[in-house]
């Protein structure tokens, strides 16, 4: 499967190489990382107890490809970016066989979260439950607001969070940011949804989901819960596709308290 | 388009208002004026340790009094020049917008830096406060009356009869108050 004959796949390569715990880091964070230093090689994963086991091969900041157990390619690539549990090993200088992705690592975790996303929209819509008359389901009673917003500031890269009204009004905020006035980003963010959204209307494409502003000193994502707009602040773009991923539940929890 | 509140607050705040020898300021076709908080705050403490075996009756009698100002200086307030000037502009979504630039009003001229959380026309809404009269009034419980009435005459100014036949269509509870220990307070108008 590797260009790199008799490479050493069956048994963990020796302690020097880099190697460690997705208890301790993630898939994505370990990716951009290599990224950045501008590695090229493979990282093996070994997922604990189903001991499954899945590579990604980079080259220079690019995804070249991925197989985790029968599944290759995209797919396979965004099936380990689930994966919390399990061994890594980072295999320098490993290429591929065939390129099955061939994007940028940013661009490929987006890809993967879309995936991730699709994926589980369909597995939320297969065990919705039926409601008959005199059934025993009942809706699960929503938490407050603050406890999904403090859940939010737990996700690694979160600096702040803030719910604001389609008017300005700053309803709630959790978190600090050195770099952003709280109350200067409601009137700016309501500004700028108001914009965006006319945009929307006279393209007819629909309303706004998501929106990403990258700064010098910071990065702002914010999406549409409810009738107001969440945003969140995080000093760069580095772990925005994990944030992404990862906040896409809570805000939807967010949404029912809006 | 819809009315952008630090606009309005921007463009409120600018206003400079002037109090006639009584110490009364003729705006939004009532007479105002400006006294401190605390003597609000210390009428409502007087009154609740006078009678507390009426103290049921005592904050009916306090929110009434804040609802029927509220619904008379609301009506003023919406239909005023220097509303129609600054947030009816802005207005796109009816009622809904007059809500916003009226909480807007609200925070510029200091009653409370309140707003809408969520608005179900003509049927509910959520409004928050970070500060507002009773705020500081730790002596028991939910005390916000002074919003409840306030809140109350706003959603029957936007959604029951027109002024001033709209009276009493709507109510108001108090959740949540920053003088029971929330960091916020919280108020939910309903149909009667």
């Amino acid at each position: 499967m590797t260009g790199r004959k008799g490479s050493p796949l069956a048994t963990p390569p020796d302690d020097k190489a880099l190697h460690g715990s997705l208890t301790l880091t993630s898939i994505t964070d370990l990716l951009q990382f290599l990224a950045a230093s501008t590695r090229s090689g493979a990282i093996r994963i070994i997922r604990e107890r189903e001991n499954v086991e899945g590579m990604i091969y980079f080259d220079k900041g690019e995804v070249l490809s991925a197989r985790a157990g029968e599944q290759t390619g995209m797919e396979g690539f965004a099936t380990m970016l689930n994966w919390d549990r399990g061994t890594f090993f980072y295999l320098p200088g490993i290429a591929p066989l065939e390129t099955t992705i061939g994007l940028p690592v940013q661009h490929a975790i987006l890809e993967a979260i879309v995936l991730l996303d699709n994926r589980s929209k369909h597995e939320a819509n297969d065990n919705e439950p039926v409601i008959n008359e005199g059934s025993a389901y009942m809706e699960q009673v929503a938490r407050e607001s603050t406890d999904v917003m403090n859940d939010l500031l737990e996700i690694s890269g979160i600096d702040a969070v803030v719910v604001v009204g389609r008017d300005g009004f700053v309803i709630e905020s959790a978190g600090s940011s050195t770099r952003i006035n709280i109350d200067e980003l409601g009137a700016s963010l309501a500004h700028a949804v108001n914009g965006i959204e006319e945009m929307g209307t006279e393209l007819n494409i629909n309303c706004f989901q998501d929106m990403f502003i990258e700064y010098g000193r910071a990065v702002i994502m914010c999406k549409p819960v409810g009738d107001a707009i969440a945003a969140i602040a995080t000093p760069d773009a580095s772990k925005l596709g994990i944030i992404r991923h990862k906040t896409k539940k809570l805000f939807q929890e967010l949404a029912l308290s809006f | 388009m819809t009315v952008m509140r630090n606009d309005v607050v921007k463009a409120l705040a600018k206003v400079t208002v002037q109090s006639d020898e009584h110490g009364l300021i003729p705006e939004y076709e009532v007479l105002v004026n400006l006294l401190p908080v605390s003597l609000l705050n210390t009428v409502t403490e007087r009154l609740l340790a006078a009678a507390p075996e009426r103290q049921e009756e005592i904050e009916a009698g306090l929110i009434r009094a804040a609802y029927e100002c509220g619904y008379h200086t609301g009506c003023g307030i919406i239909t005023s020049e220097i509303f129609n000037e600054v947030v009816m502009p802005m207005v796109t979504e009816g009622e809904k917008d007059i809500l916003r630039g009226a909480y807007a009003a609200f925070t510029a001229w200091g009653w409370a830096k309140s707003g809408i959380v969520q608005l179900k026309e003509g049927q509910r809404m959520i409004i928050r406060a970070f500060d507002y009269y009773e705020a500081d009034n730790q002596e028991g419980g939910l005390r916000a009356y002074m919003l409840r009435g306030l809140n109350q005459a706003f959603f029957d100014l936007a959604y029951a009869d027109p002024y001033p036949d709209g009276m009493n269509t709507f109510v108001c509870k108090q959740t949540k108050g920053i003088e029971a220990g929330d960091a916020y307070g919280e108020f939910v108008v309903t149909k009667k």
